[in-house]
């Protein structure tokens, strides 16, 4: 029995050693990369397309042999953690991805607030951190992203709110007209009031001014309103030709068959809304309707790669949302930062910084996203307007190439 | 009552904080630091609470406001006038003091639920001024914090040094609660609690006594407020709405706002029970919904006094007579 046990031990020790330098190989060949989003919570409708996005894009490039950087070829590992919606746990979780798990970067959350609050652990430690919040415009300047500066690891995935909100406005404007069939000249923009819509809005509104609208008033709801009639009653005294519901998708589905029951105008546009939840849920309307993707619609696309891309999408799992397309503001952004790894040679932060500032990457929502000098984002957005009998027409609207002025 | 049987009350409380004190030597994880930091700044702010429920009777569901003064408060000297940490802490003590006393003058004439609305209702009025204060709050999306946090040259930015400062304020929160539970004051606030006609009946001026523990508690509030400002590095109105304020007068009747370890169990429970059960915010609030219909029902000074009631119940001879902590036999 004994020298059976001793027998046992030293097959035992013999294996450990053998199999140690493969798990040390294992572990040391892989790239720790994090994602923050809320996936329960208040924010789980765009929160959940963060994961499933960076999740396709890990795969794909794992299943692709991974990531040659230098001499050695590396596998991506994705860490995902739910921040319940709440930023003590979004908090918590990035200290554990920075300083427990050491990731080398970081995506997300989809909410402005968490983001910067995370940036401040980020930023510091060397993490390359992407979150799809046009809002970071508010941090990312000159000085914050040199070297050196508190964000220079911080990269915004999209578009500056002035381009996105200007390819929106133009979009919508140009969709509608003929068919509503008389010019458009007075718009009135109803707004989720808080962080997001107040800071989104003030661009749109600049926007739609830059395209000759007249703009009587925006009028903002509290944030979870379910009865929309007080404000929509006051939008339909001003008599508007075009009705903009900005800017959280779910709360415009609740507003639009109030609107339409009361008639407040002859055309409306849903922000964030996209055409694939509209045919889902059967959605019809007496009037034109159009609707925007955060970039590019998966219901309706005039974008030649996003049918690959969402069939590749939802066959993995995720649910059609009407934020799925969110996920395109997280995807495309791992495979670029691939290619920055494989180009800088290094994961070195500051050479894939360095390397993500001089490539152009060839994604789902462009054939040349770059990143400009305040690490930010330019593409198109994705419009679409379903006549009164059904019919849907997009189009991907290009950005302004300046901010319209005030 | 000997200063000796009072003293009994609060070492409980500052031997599982020496304790908690110690939790960095065995390496706990960054994310549980993290976690057990914001359940550290609640903590405080529960303190004030517990003197405002738990002494005097009064509940405010506002309670995240006076935090947010705290906190703005620390933003915008920070910003302003290059004020750190340190000197933040009495500056926004007093400051959310001060909006406590501007907001308790009007809504303590009335008393009872009429309070709790009006306190919600202060709540969502300082979010809607917040978000609408152009740059001067940062509007909707909030207020930056860079100044850096060092004592005596010794930066305690480092999520372990923060974490035993909070350690440190959740110890002085406790130590001034139970010198406001134990002082004359306290007595008197324990007295409105339990029959305020029969206090103003004695002399005692009723609502200058209450008006003074919603200042009180709005001290508690604003050194919160300061160290969560210092924590997160970037505060914004959501983050002192509503339902902020709803979690902590949660944590303060889950936890009992009469005794000392109340503040303790409630801030902790609801900080951390939805990690080790992993849950999603949804099933934590259908938790935390049932844990209160519980405690109110068969709790109802709480899951501590509750436990200690049992603990005499199964242990002691005295389980024959109904029990109460030394700080409520002291207040009848």
């Amino acid at each position: 029995m004994k020298s059976v046990l001793l027998r046992g031990a030293v097959v035992a020790l013999f294996l450990g050693a053998v199999a140690y330098p493969a798990l040390a190989q294992d572990a040391a060949d892989t790239i720790k990369i994090g994602v923050v989003a809320a996936e329960s919570g208040a924010f789980v409708s765009a929160g959940h397309t963060l994961p499933a996005g960076v999740g396709l894009a890990v795969k794909e490039i794992n299943d692709e042999g991974g990531i040659k950087v230098g001499d050695k070829t590396y596998k991506l590992e994705l860490l995902k953690r739910d921040d319940r919606t709440d930023i003590s746990t979004a908090i918590a979780a990035t200290q554990e991805l920075v300083r427990d798990e050491k990731v080398a970067a970081i995506f997300g959350s989809e909410t402005h607030d968490f983001t910067l609050a995370m940036a401040k652990i980020t930023q510091p430690a060397k993490v390359l951190h992407f979150a799809g919040n046009s809002t970071l415009a508010k941090v990312l300047t000159d000085s914050s992203v040199a070297s050196g500066g508190e964000d220079h690891y911080l990269f915004q995935t999209e578009p500056q709110e002035f381009q996105r909100s200007g390819s929106t406005a133009r979009g919508v404007l140009k969709l509608l007209e003929p068919l509503v069939g008389h010019p458009l000249k007075k718009s009135v923009l109803i707004v989720g009031n808080d962080a997001t819509g107040q800071f989104l809005s003030s661009y749109y509104l600049a926007a739609l001014k830059s395209e000759g609208q007249e703009v009587p008033d925006i009028i903002f709801y509290p944030p979870d309103t379910t009865d929309f009639s007080p404000f929509l009653t006051r939008a339909k005294s001003l008599k508007p030709d075009v009705v903009h519901f900005w800017y959280n998708g779910d709360s415009t589905l609740t507003a639009l068959p109030q609107a339409l029951e009361l008639g407040v105008a002859p055309s409306y546009f849903l922000f964030g809304v996209d055409p694939g939840i509209w045919k889902e849920q059967g959605l019809s309307a007496d009037v034109p309707v159009a609707m925007s993707c955060v970039p590019v619609c998966w219901g309706e696309s005039s974008n030649p790669k996003a049918k690959a891309y969402f069939d590749a999408y939802f066959a993995a799992g995720a649910p059609k949302g009407v934020t799925s397309s969110v996920s395109l503001l997280y995807y495309d952004y791992v495979h670029f930062l691939a290619e920055a790894w494989e180009k800088a040679g290094s994961l070195d932060p500051d050479k894939t910084v360095e390397a993500l500032k001089t490539l152009h990457h060839k994604g789902v929502v462009s054939d040349d996203l770059a990143f400009n000098a305040t690490h930010q984002v330019t593409h198109a957005t994705e419009v679409c307007a379903a006549a009164p009998g059904g019919d849907i027409t997009c189009a991907m609207q290009e950005p302004p190439a300046d901010a319209p002025k005030q | 009552m000997p200063a000796s049987h009072s003293f009994r009350s609060l070492l409980p409380v500052l031997i599982l904080l020496v304790l908690l004190a110690l939790v960095p030597l065995l390496s706990p994880s960054n994310r549980f630091v993290s976690l057990a930091i914001s359940a550290g700044i609640n903590v405080i702010a529960l303190y004030g609470l517990s003197v405002l429920f738990g002494q005097t009777g009064i509940l405010s569901m506002g309670h995240a406001a006076l935090v947010g003064i705290g906190a703005y408060t620390a933003a915008i000297l920070a910003r302003d006038f290059n004020i750190g940490f340190w000197l933040s802490i009495p500056l926004a003590g007093i400051m959310a003091a001060i909006v406590a006393a501007l907001i308790g003058i009007p809504s303590l004439r009335v008393s009872g639920h009429h309070f709790v609305i009006m306190t919600f209702a202060f709540g969502q009025l300082l979010a809607i001024i917040l978000t609408n204060g152009g740059d001067y709050t940062g509007a909707a999306s909030g207020l930056d914090v860079q100044q850096p946090v060092a004592l005596f040259g010794l930066s305690i930015d480092v999520l372990t040094h923060y974490y035993l400062t909070v350690v440190f304020f959740v110890a002085l929160s406790a130590i001034a609660s139970w010198a406001i539970i134990n002082s004359r004051y306290g007595r008197t606030l324990r007295a409105i609690r339990e029959n305020e006609k029969l206090a103003a009946s004695l002399g005692i001026n009723v609502g200058r006594h209450k008006i003074g523990a919603f200042i009180v508690s709005g001290v508690f509030a604003g050194v919160s407020g300061v160290l969560l400002a210092y924590f997160l590095r970037h505060i914004s109105p959501s983050q002192f709405s509503s339902f902020p304020s709803i979690y902590l007068a949660l944590m303060v009747m889950i936890g009992g706002a009469r005794l000392l370890l109340g503040p303790l169990a409630g801030g902790i429970l609801v900080a951390f029970l939805p990690e080790l059960l992993n849950l999603d915010p949804v099933q934590s609030r259908i938790l935390y919904g049932v844990c209160l219909i519980a405690v109110i029902l068969l709790l109802p000074n709480g899951l501590i006094a509750g436990i200690i009631a049992g603990w005499h119940k199964m242990f002691d001879r005295r389980a024959a007579q109904p029990s109460e902590p030394a700080v409520e036999r002291e207040g009848k």
